[in-house]
């Protein structure tokens, strides 16, 4: 046991003791950071600001792996051993704080210890429901080839309750800061900063030290696998994303007028309608040669929506009965535009409703990731 | 041998003056002519005036949202239009376009979905030659 892992300085008067270490400090300050990034992209940004939430969740994994690392590896208050909680300890933690008794804890509390696990647990479980999220809604990601859209939409919605149970935990865990400061006149937040406490409660034991070597080899270790894993894993295709391309009378004779749509962004029901309604379609004529229109209304039906499970298909695969024809009139095309203005789509940058590439540059995939989404400048209210 | 060399090399040499003098759009012009003859012994051949008054025409005989060939071509044929889906229409003009009213089928097609837009019939013989007259002059 080294003394400088010990040091005892003189400050204000005060005698005070190395307790948040390094790794400590650095994860807690990062984890705010990287939460607070999550957070307002999750609930607050365009959707194509989709990466970002990425990369601060990206963050957050090995943040979190870090931790668990350091919670055997890091020095004495940061071990998960110096923050076990036994429910008779805790119990009496709250008695001691009832009968007003002021003891002082170097480390976390009772209390503290028990909203770390919590805290802990729920980013767990936040980072699993979000790559569920991710793979199965969105279609990208390590589990994209594994997972259904409606299991990616269930996902989701854990995610988001998850989310509001951090905001929870948060809350209470900055009342338990700011009641413990107040009950022993002690700024725990500087001591996040500074990492230094007062030492009137020191144990005569010396603590144990960091072994920054040790969890280095574990957290590379970790990545070294984790990393190649993910990226092969999020290479396989995407369950139910279609990869042929257009069928080439069909890319011809509709792609002429209008941004050809993929035929998986339409239920069969509108296909149909759709080809048997040419000689009127949409107010122009536009008939084709039986043979040849015959040829494309099979290849339409084929594909329809209803034979995928991207997220477009899903989406837009509810018939608006009304106006059969028109996907930009199905209930799930209008729910996702709600928000843009009409002179958005009358600008001369995007022309009309259905000129999906005018802003989904990946349009012709069918695929309409969040990230491919920029309405363009010009266009712009 | 050496005649035939010659004289294949003349023949190379005058290939693009034949293509020059007689251009891409000659086929079908020549064929709505005998359509046109067919169906009105008095024709005399096409003229770009009557072309350019029928592009420009108002007829809104035809489907409501498209009263006039302008509707998506714009007044200058020499520019882009643009379908009511958004998406922008080469132009028209020859000049500009060059391989326009080449190619037969794809004329018919063209003509029979927009006669029956804008007109709300399909187009003559003699107006499709004098569109085509037009737009090759300009």
């Amino acid at each position: 046991m080294s003394a400088t892992d010990f040091r005892q300085t003189v400050e204000d008067g005060d005698r005070t003791v190395l307790v948040w270490d390094w790794g400590v400090r650095v994860f807690h300050w990062s984890l705010v950071l990287c939460v607070g990034v999550c957070a307002c992209t999750g609930f607050l940004a365009a959707p194509n600001w989709l990466n970002f939430h990425l990369a601060a969740g990206i963050a957050i994994a090995a943040l979190v792996v870090f931790r668990l690392v350091w919670g055997w590896t890091g020095s004495e208050y940061a071990r998960f051993s110096s923050s076990a909680v036994k429910a008779s300890a805790l119990r009496q933690h709250f008695s001691d704080i009832v009968r007003g008794r002021r003891i002082r804890h170097l480390g976390h509390n009772q209390a503290g210890a028990l909203m770390f696990y919590a805290l802990l647990a729920v980013l767990i479980l936040l980072i699993i429901s979000g790559v569920m999220a991710l793979g199965g809604a969105v279609k990208q990601g390590p589990l994209a080839f594994a997972l259904s859209f409606a299991a990616g939409r269930t996902a989701r919605e854990i995610h988001e309750l998850l989310l509001f149970g951090l905001l929870a935990l948060i809350a209470a865990h900055w009342a338990g800061v700011a009641f413990e400061s107040w009950r022993l006149r002690e700024n725990l937040v500087r001591a996040m900063f500074t990492g230094r406490k007062s030492d009137g409660a020191a144990s005569s034991q010396p603590p144990a030290s960091a072994r920054p070597a040790e969890a280095a080899t574990i957290v590379l270790g970790i990545a070294a696998i984790a990393v190649p894993g993910v990226i092969a894993l999020s290479q396989v295709p995407a369950k139910g994303v279609p990869t042929e391309p257009l069928h080439s009378a069909y890319l011809k004779e509709c792609g002429d007028c209008h941004f050809a749509y993929p035929p998986s962004l339409a239920a069969i029901a509108t296909w149909k309608a759709v080809m048997d309604g040419l000689a009127d379609h949409f107010g122009e004529n536009a008939s084709l040669d039986p043979a040849r229109a015959a040829s494309i209304r099979d290849w339409l039906t084929a594909n329809a929506s209803e034979r995928w499970d991207a997220r477009a298909a899903n989406m837009l695969r509810r018939v608006n009965a009304a106006d059969p024809q028109r996907i930009t009139a199905t209930p799930g095309w209008t729910r996702v535009h709600e928000d843009i203005p009409d002179s958005v789509f009358k600008s001369k940058a995007v022309g009309a409703k259905g000129a999906c590439k005018a802003c989904h540059r990946d349009a012709e995939t069918a695929r309409f990731d969040p990230q491919g989404i920029a309405i363009p400048k010009e266009a712009q209210p | 041998m050496k005649t035939t060399l010659i004289a294949f090399v003349c023949l190379l040499g005058t290939a693009p003056l034949a293509a020059e003098a007689e251009p891409a759009h000659t086929p079908i012009l020549e064929k709505y002519a005998i359509e046109a003859k067919a169906a009105d012994p008095s024709f005399s051949g096409f003229s770009g005036e009557r072309g350019k008054s029928l592009f420009f025409s108002e007829p809104a005989t035809g489907k409501p949202d498209t009263p006039s060939c302008t509707s998506c071509h714009t007044k200058n044929p020499k520019e882009p239009g643009r379908t009511r889906a958004g998406k922008e229409i080469g132009p028209m003009a020859l000049s500009v376009k060059s391989d326009r009213y080449n190619d037969s089928q794809e004329t018919e097609k063209w003509f029979g979905r927009n006669c029956d837009s804008v007109l709300g019939r399909p187009c003559t013989p003699i107006e499709k030659g004098d569109f085509i007259t037009f737009m090759a002059s300009q």
